[in-house]
């Protein structure tokens, strides 16, 4: 049977949270680097069922590629990274603080990232895709599965900005900043108390954030704390130190998309 | 810790889910029927347990959860009785993986056209003003928006065209999945399946063209699996509309 593979972007959004979680885990599986901004996640070779990659509520993310199935959705790899490494610590053993755990990564994945995804597709992806050769696109945009993903590329393609998307991506951003300082406000070093797959998520579609929407994060210091001890974590650099470009922050392909329906 | 009670509408979608766990774990709970169409669940009574004015809620002693798949992952985990997830990594990771796919991607087209064929239509007859008093006391903003196109019919073509069609390939998903396992991402009764079945048992019913026994046998066979189940039966006798009731005569049919 073919080994597990990894299949990853940049470390950024999805690919910098699986790669951290996958990093503290200490499992064993081969980590390849692909270009997410080249589609390259939709032609895996080996790949047989492909459900989960070719559907991924995430859009363009990571792929953990095990017997034959893709295995998308950055927060589910994380647990199953830890409940594979037979209980790593990423998730808190109490039900209760289990639950709160999976209820913020929900809340971080509906709110937080369709909004980091937007205004980062806008202002880092948007003008390669627009660059691309039409053949080349066309490839692209033939090998992906979902109707609402490929629209998706076109949008980012065709430089199609909806001004009120990004006044509420914005909003987003700055709301979830608040929540993670109000979180904090009790002296607690990680979200859940200990740490867990909900700070590598959460600071995984922060971290971008920092350069293209510095203002959210300047009356937040416990908010900035909180992501200094995550960027010195030793899964963090370690996920961090695969990176090919110069600054993986500015590195995005199109993502999650903004709730259609209330 | 004892004493478990559940803020719930009728045993459908979102409310549907911890009620059906709960029934499968043999937890005992204390009901507390919100009416949805009544605009219950933004009355101050129950603001005062859940701030977001979203249901369900569940509280367990003290503690107050939220999030209907999440509360699921609660039930199962913190009380005895059958476990709803099995040990296999990959089958969890493919379990909570549809229940994303249904939450997130799937599930709210069901919502769109459920909210614009029949939640809509309920409510629609109240004053103008009244309808407007009601919105404003709505905590979300999203829900907001989503009760005002439910309220005045505000839908528009291109978005209930593509809900439309995502329900007709989402099912078709699902009919692929359960033709390689007994159930929904593994092949045992789990939470993906009482996330699924309690957006999907009416689809015999309100989508005939993409759900039936010729379309999608593999579908049929499961929802009857479910149905069969007697915590399905239990939780759908809490029902005080006769939605149960008319779906329970198709299953019968199936």
């Amino acid at each position: 049977m073919a080994e597990d593979i990894l299949y990853h972007g940049e470390p950024n959004g999805p690919s910098l949270s699986v790669l951290a979680a996958l990093a503290e885990s200490g499992l064993d599986i081969e980590c390849r680097h692909i270009d997410l901004l080249k589609g390259a996640r939709h032609t895996l070779h080996d790949a047989q069922e492909t459900l989960a990659s070719d559907m991924a509520v995430e859009g363009e993310g990571p792929i953990l590629l095990k017997d034959g199935e893709t295995m998308s959705e950055a927060v589910f790899l994380a647990q199953y990274f830890d409940e594979a490494a037979g209980s790593c610590g990423l998730q808190p053993k109490d039900a209760y603080l289990h639950w709160e755990m999976m209820m913020w990564c929900r809340q971080v994945n509906e709110r937080l990232s369709p909004a980091v995804a937007y205004l980062g597709n806008l202002a880092c992806s948007q003008a390669p895709i627009a660059a691309l050769a039409e053949e080349e696109f066309a490839a692209i945009t033939r090998s992906i599965f979902s109707d609402d993903l490929r629209q998706r590329w076109q949008d980012l393609r065709d430089d199609v900005v909806d001004a009120a998307r990004r006044e509420d991506s914005e909003a987003k951003v700055r709301q979830f900043v608040q929540r993670v300082e109000d979180k904090l406000a009790d002296g607690r070093v990680w979200l859940m108390g200990d740490f867990s797959i909900a700070d590598l998520e959460t600071f995984a579609w922060l971290r971008p954030m920092t350069e293209l929407e510095a203002d959210a994060f300047t009356s937040a210091p416990l908010c900035r704390s909180w992501m200094d001890r995550l960027e010195q974590r030793p899964c963090v650099q370690s996920a961090l130190a695969k990176a090919v470009t110069e600054n993986p922050k500015r590195a995005f392909a199109p993502g999650p998309e903004i709730n259609r329906w209330g | 810790m004892a004493d478990v009670t559940l803020y719930h509408w009728e045993p459908n979608a979102n409310s549907g889910k911890p009620m059906l766990a709960l029934m499968e774990k043999g937890v005992p709970f204390e009901s507390h029927y919100i009416n949805m169409l009544e605009f219950d669940q933004h009355k101050p009574d129950y603001l005062a347990i859940n701030p977001q004015g979203t249901i369900p809620a569940m509280t367990h002693g003290d503690r107050v959860l939220t999030e209907s798949t999440a509360i699921m992952e609660y039930v199962n985990e913190e009380f005895d009785g059958p476990a709803l997830m099995p040990a296999n990594a990959q089958d969890r990771w493919r379990i909570r993986w549809w229940m994303k796919f249904m939450d997130q991607w799937l599930g709210p087209s069901f919502s769109m056209i459920g909210w614009s064929t029949f939640v809509g239509p309920m409510v629609r007859d109240k004053p103008k003003e009244e309808l407007e008093a009601l919105i404003e006391r709505i905590p979300l903003p999203e829900r907001r928006r989503a009760w005002r196109k439910a309220m005045f019919g505000q839908f528009g073509e291109e978005e209930l065209a593509e809900s439309k069609r995502r329900v007709k390939f989402g099912v078709a998903r699902l009919e692929e999945e359960l033709g390689k396992r007994d159930y929904v991402g593994s092949n045992h009764y789990s939470l993906a399946d009482i996330n699924i079945f309690n957006s999907t048992y009416s689809l015999p019913m309100s989508h005939p063209d993409v759900a039936s026994k010729d379309a999608t046998p593999n579908i049929m066979r499961w929802l009857k699996a479910v149905y069969l189940r007697p915590a399905v039966q239990q939780t759908w006798a809490m029902g005080k509309t006769d939605l149960a009731h008319r779906y329970s005569l198709i299953m019968e049919d199936i």
